[in-house]
């Protein structure tokens, strides 16, 4: 019967997690990666000590105080059922008796025990389906080993007796997603992937559907840091409202990626209706308004010039990604120039594709000139293309449902029976889908 | 806690936002799935402001026969702006409702809740039909025959051995089966268990509805859990026991069917037993591997423990090639 029924796809992500079917065009669920436990039962729980305490400050000490002393104990009542997820989660941590974790950091999962829950409440009461009757595509961030795909794989088959699990490379999904685009002509699986969320960015080139593991980069500068860029700014300027949220909202309504600095700073100081403004409500539901000026542009520019945000990271965006596939193998560099995939939040802004396109551009005329000239040879040239579409958002999560939706999805999945005759690390290798 | 509610949130949430008075239309087309294979399709085929809403359910065949349609007919047709497709419901959907956005308007925000959670509730309306009619069954049997007050035990008269037993067949193999009687209403059903240690889970955590009853919760209804055997109420219509399938018999006394609102409380946890208890024993085992993790880690830092501390310097001149160099030590 599982035949009928359309698949899941979760995509648990560091801040947040998108669930939904297979065959929709969004997730039926966004919200972040968060448990709320009883504060008490957190301190009986073997949390490893090494870890970052990214609990608030005063639970932190609490717990770590108490899992010093009686580790043997575990309380034996109801209190691992008391937990929330997601938006409610937040909503509990509020108050006394709940404390806030993450089970994901940085793309993996660090606590299983949270994890399990996470997912057993998000299948039952968020997405209402009985796991043995669904097929389930899960994703993974690149360089996940191998141990962690096979305590997924034990979680989903041994607790959730889930029909048939697929785990994906999250890069591989977004090229997927980026087949919507009209710029897209052969559906392949080759191509780099600029995947920019809340913490990290990372640029991961991916050849036929395989991920080129040594040749990944990652960026310190991602959503967050262009928030806090534009937080400064406003503070800068003395503005009223200089809180998170407000230049969160900024960064989402007005910013955008200029072509030059120096002409935009002309062209808002000649035309100044470029200048906004930003009305934010109060709590005591007065007004306050916000002037958006500069920060348009500059905030997303510190993925082109660095040096205007940090001090201690410094190389651009697109000489990065230049790096990474001059690091490739070389019989895949061109493709890889040809199609960069965007995806992710922080890739939303206009007219980012165009200027990363136009830099690397740049880059890579120059080096082909360089290398003419030394030869003496004419180049075929290099082909730069990037490629954004109305699905960057959540492009991985689309991707999933694009192809867990095709027919051939299932032959792909391993089965609980699969799983009982080999055992877990049948998940360590997934054959690709094959591209039509 | 971990009560499964029978309101289906998307579809909830579908509605509230369509509903809201600063709503924006866009088009919709979503797969909403619910538990034992009920699939939604919300989608506005013409206009942004015309919602349609499509509901398939594998045992559609078995409610319609107990009067599904004419129990939604009489939900949903005192909304003017919805219209009931029920002949001509979507293609590859039992059952479909059209709302139209710009007509709907509100007495009040309360009325407007008691749509929104009656579309929510759609799956539990369907699966109602059956068991009002045994509701409504047992009504006339009890007017007919007032229950003996001194048949404490709750023995079956002989009455009863002809009413027809209500069969919903709501999983592939797995049934609920519902008989009404003059003094009770029995409701069984069949489940199947993929793996055999869910099997083992399910009896203890059958044990505990019983136990239960004992001791405080004495307006339970009362549970009789069969293994593999095939209780007496169903046994001419279910020969042999071929799937390996468990039985749990639920009891409804008068006390549960006494008003409406006490029956439509009685349907909405009875329809979800079946989830509700695959859910718990899956919750059983993820709390089960939690403890195996603590344990394994506990066990691995007494391990550590009886580690001997060897002093690095030795460990260094200790550890040679055939050649004589030395190994280089990483952390």
């Amino acid at each position: 019967m599982s035949s009928t029924t359309p698949a899941v796809i979760m995509d648990n992500g560091t801040g947040l997690t998108k669930l939904g079917f297979a065959g929709n065009d969004s997730p039926s669920w966004v919200f972040p990666t968060a448990i709320a436990t009883r504060a008490s039962a957190s301190s009986s729980k073997p949390s490893a000590p090494s870890k970052p305490s990214f609990l608030s400050s005063s639970t932190s000490n609490s717990s770590s105080k108490l899992s010093g002393g009686n580790l043997s104990s575990i309380k034996r009542d109801m209190e691992d059922l008391d937990f929330y997820i997601g938006d409610e989660a937040l909503e509990a941590a509020k108050g006394p008796s709940y404390s806030l974790h993450y089970p994901i950091r940085h793309g993996q999962i660090e606590n299983w025990d949270q994890m399990e829950r996470f997912w057993e409440n998000s299948i039952f009461k968020y997405l209402k389906c009985e796991p043995e009757d669904h097929y389930f595509l899960l994703t993974e961030p690149p360089l996940n080993p191998p141990e962690n795909r096979e305590n997924t794989a034990e979680i989903m088959f041994e607790s959730f007796n889930c029909a048939g699990l697929y785990i994906a490379v999250q890069a591989v999904l977004a090229l997927a997603a980026s087949w919507t685009s009209s710029k897209v002509t052969d559906r392949s699986l080759t191509g780099t992937v600029i995947d920019s969320g809340d913490g990290v960015t990372h640029v991961i080139p991916v050849a036929e559907g395989y991920v080129i593991g040594s040749a990944i980069k990652n960026i310190p500068i991602a959503g967050r840091d262009i928030t806090s860029f534009i937080q400064t700014l406003l503070r800068d300027r003395g503005e009223k409202d200089t809180s998170l949220k407000t230049a969160e909202q900024i960064k989402q309504e007005f910013c955008y990626v200029c072509p030059d600095i120096v002409k935009e700073f002309n062209k808002f100081d000649s035309h100044p209706d470029m200048f906004a403004k930003y009305m934010v409500e109060t709590v005591s539901k007065s007004k306050i308004e916000v002037d958006v000026g500069y920060e348009r542009f500059l905030a997303p520019e510190i993925f082109f010039n660095p040096e205007i945000a940090s001090s201690d990271f410094l190389t651009p965006l697109p000489t990065i990604v230049d790096q990474v596939i001059q690091a490739s193998p070389i019989d895949v560099r061109k493709n890889l120039y040809k199609n960069i995939v965007l995806s992710g939040g922080s890739t939303m802004f206009k007219d980012f594709g165009r200027r990363l396109q136009r830099d690397l551009k740049t880059l890579v005329n120059e080096r082909v000139q360089q290398s003419e000239r030394l030869s003496g040879t004419k180049s075929s040239g290099v082909a730069v293309q990037v490629i954004s579409h109305k699905r960057q958002k959540n492009a991985v999560w689309f991707g999933g449902s694009l192809l867990a939706q095709t027919g051939e999805f299932k032959s792909y999945c391993y089965t609980k029976q699969d799983y009982e005759e080999y055992g877990p690390n049948i998940v360590r290798n997934f054959s690709l889908f094959s591209v039509p | 806690m971990l009560q499964l509610e029978s309101t289906n949130l998307l579809v909830q949430e579908t509605f509230a936002n369509a509903f809201a008075t600063d709503y924006t239309p866009v088009s919709l087309d979503r797969t909403i799935t619910d538990f034992d294979f009920t699939t939604y399709h919300v989608s506005t085929p013409e206009t942004k402001t015309k919602i349609l809403i499509s509901i398939s359910i594998n045992c559609w065949k078995d409610l319609a026969k107990y009067g599904v349609l004419d129990l939604l007919t009489s939900k949903y047709s005192k909304y003017p702006f919805i219209q009931i497709l029920a002949d001509q419901p979507e293609a590859g959907y039992h059952f479909s409702l059209y709302i139209d956005l710009e007509q709907a308007s509100f007495e009040n925000e309360e009325a407007k809740k008691e749509l929104i959670s009656e579309l929510s509730l759609l799956k539990r309306n369907c699966f109602a039909a059956p068991f009002l009619k045994a509701f409504d069954r047992y009504a006339v049997l009890s007017k007919e025959q007032p229950a003996d007050p001194n048949n404490i035990y709750g023995e079956d008269s002989h009455h009863n051995t002809n009413e027809e037993v209500l069969t919903i067949n709501y999983r592939d193999l797995e049934s609920i089966y519902i008989t009404p009687s003059n003094d009770r209403v029995t409701v069984i059903f069949s489940t199947i268990f993929k793996d055999d240690t869910d099997q083992v889970f399910s009896k203890v955590f059958l044990q505990e509805f019983s136990d239960a009853r004992k001791r405080s919760i004495q307006k339970a209804p009362q549970v009789i859990n069969w293994h593999k055997e095939i209780p007496l109420e169903i046994r001419h219509l279910e020969k042999e026991n071929t799937d390996n399938k468990t039985y749990i018999t639920f009891v409804l006394f008068p006390r549960h069917l006494s008003t409406e609102e006490v029956r439509w409380n009685t349907i909405t946890h009875i329809q979800l037993f079946r989830s509700y208890f695959h859910y718990h024993i899956k919750i059983v085992k993820c709390y089960l591997h939690q403890r195996m993790r603590f344990r394994v880690s506990s066990f691995t830092k007494i391990l550590n423990r009886a580690r001997r501390d060897v002093d690095e310097e030795e460990m260094r001149a200790e550890r040679k090639t055939a050649s004589g160099r030395r190994f280089e030590m990483r952390a």
